[in-house]
């Protein structure tokens, strides 16, 4: 498990409906020390991994093979929120 | 005209005056607002869970029973981060040596303490979490996610008697909120202070208005004056969420040397710029966003890098107040803040122009 899915209290689990769909994510957070946030998006292709954080639980996706991330994003993958992800097929 | 124009369903919704929403950072002008008929949300992303809780009771000692809002930025994808030291050491050394450049070209200071940034430690999603658990247990009368959907704590929010607000800056995030059963939609366009959405306020407002059925929408990106009020109010949206309006205003805890700086400037001394944190973000021209739009600078680093790199410069200029250096966050209806005026005023001025425009359309007066 990374070290995102370890840092609260989480359920692992795998969505093998989802495993290998393509998707985007309007994603974004926080920016360290600062009172702003920003929004970022990428484009990639679904790991099937998931986890659920704490009660009420809440869902992040881990989205691999990155094919559109924002400049100079390190690393090929990302947690994304449920519902700020728009999976390929799915309305 | 008959009808007030200016009581919409988000006054309903919220038993307010004004469907005028203060976004700030300050929690007098929280009060000062909320008293004087409008709405207001104290932004609390760098706040602690218990420095949360204790504002939330502040606010509540001043407003008594009326309703206000605390916003979060619950964040919506999440890198692995690394630890400080490994992030800090990543920065390439002609990055450094530019920022050296900087420093000595404008004379920039030492910061006088330990960089806020590098106490605060917060670069992962147990904070979001933990301030999102006092807001529930304080029962705020509202929260509003500035960025993530808050869709997984609805159920908990709606059983406490709360309201939820999310904040989007793309239709098809409106619609999913909207499906989850958020409260109100703030619409964000491009015209805002700090971090937006690449569409602008006046194409965003109608595109969600028209998908967001009986859910109020509320305009945001821009909005200054009591004629961005009634635009909003024709657009389709219940209200408008103004930021940059308050932060010279007589109650906000900002420097003078900002507000002076904001009562001066136009929408041309705004600049988006990825400078500050690494991402596109709108705030007031100042030394360091111009020397890193020269050919000379090297291509800015993304976050959190770039943060890193400009936080010398953000705190030194804050610590010793120098002016040349100083900047804010500011939206481009920054031109229209011309004195330093009480919110109450601020409120009463906008609710005077919006009706005089809407009257001014109808030609009839609005029984107020």
């Amino acid at each position: 498990m990374s070290d995102f899915a370890s840092r609260l209290p989480s359920v692992p689990g795998f969505d093998a409906e989802r495993a290998g769909k393509r998707a985007e994510c309007d994603g974004g957070g926080a920016i360290a020390g600062t009172r702003y946030a920003a929004r970022e998006e990428f484009t990639g292709t679904l790991t099937g991994e998931y986890v659920d954080h704490g009660d009420p639980p809440w869902r992040w996706y881990l989205l691999g093979r990155l094919e559109r991330r924002p400049d100079g994003y390190p690393g090929d993958a990302v947690w994304c929120l449920a519902e700020n992800l728009f999976v390929e097929g799915e309305p | 005209m008959g009808r007030n124009p200016l009581h919409t369903k988000l006054c309903d919704m919220l038993g307010i005056d004004f469907p005028i929403i203060a976004f700030t950072h300050c929690k007098d002008v929280v009060a000062a607002v909320v008293n004087a008929g409008g709405f207001a949300v104290l932004g609390e992303a760098m706040h602690t869970a218990d420095e949360i809780g204790a504002d939330i009771r502040w606010i509540r000692s001043r407003v008594g029973d009326k309703p206000f809002g605390i916003d979060l930025v619950l964040p919506a994808s999440a890198p692995d981060a690394d630890t400080l030291e490994t992030l800090l050491s990543k920065i390439p050394d002609e990055h450094k040596r530019f920022a050296a450049y900087i420093k000595e070209k404008y004379n920039v200071p030492e910061p006088k303490g330990s960089q806020a940034l590098h106490q605060w430690g917060g670069l992962n999603q147990d904070i979001a979490r933990k301030q999102l658990e006092v807001i529930l247990d304080e029962r705020a009368p509202v929260f509003v996610s500035g960025l993530g959907s808050p869709a997984f704590m609805l159920k908990a929010a709606h059983e406490r008697g709360m309201k939820v607000f999310g904040l989007i800056g793309k239709a098809r995030q409106a619609k999913r909120e909207i499906e989850a059963g958020v409260d109100v939609i703030i619409a964000q366009g491009y015209d805002a202070a700090g971090h937006t959405g690449p569409i602008g306020t006046f194409s965003i407002v109608p595109e969600v208005v028209a998908i967001a059925g009986d859910t109020p929408v509320v305009a945001a990106g821009g909005v200054t004056t009591g004629r961005h009020l009634a635009a909003s109010l024709c657009l389709g949206a219940a209200g408008v969420w103004t930021g940059t309006l308050w932060l010279a205003s007589r109650e906000s805890d900002n420097d003078m040397i900002i507000k002076e700086k904001l009562v001066a400037a136009t929408a041309d001394d705004t600049v988006y710029s990825k400078s500050v944190s690494g991402f596109a973000m709108r705030v007031l021209k100042c030394p360091w966003t111009e020397e890193w739009a020269t050919s000379e600078a090297p291509r800015v680093l993304n976050s959190p890098y770039q943060m890193l790199l400009s936080s010398d410069y953000i705190q030194a200029a804050n610590d010793h107040r120098r002016a040349d250096l100083m900047f804010e966050a500011a939206g481009q209806g920054v031109s229209f803040i011309d004195s330093m005026k009480p919110a109450k005023q601020i409120v009463n001025d906008m609710v005077e122009e919006a009706l005089s425009v809407f009257e001014e359309i109808t030609g009839e007066s609005a029984d107020v």
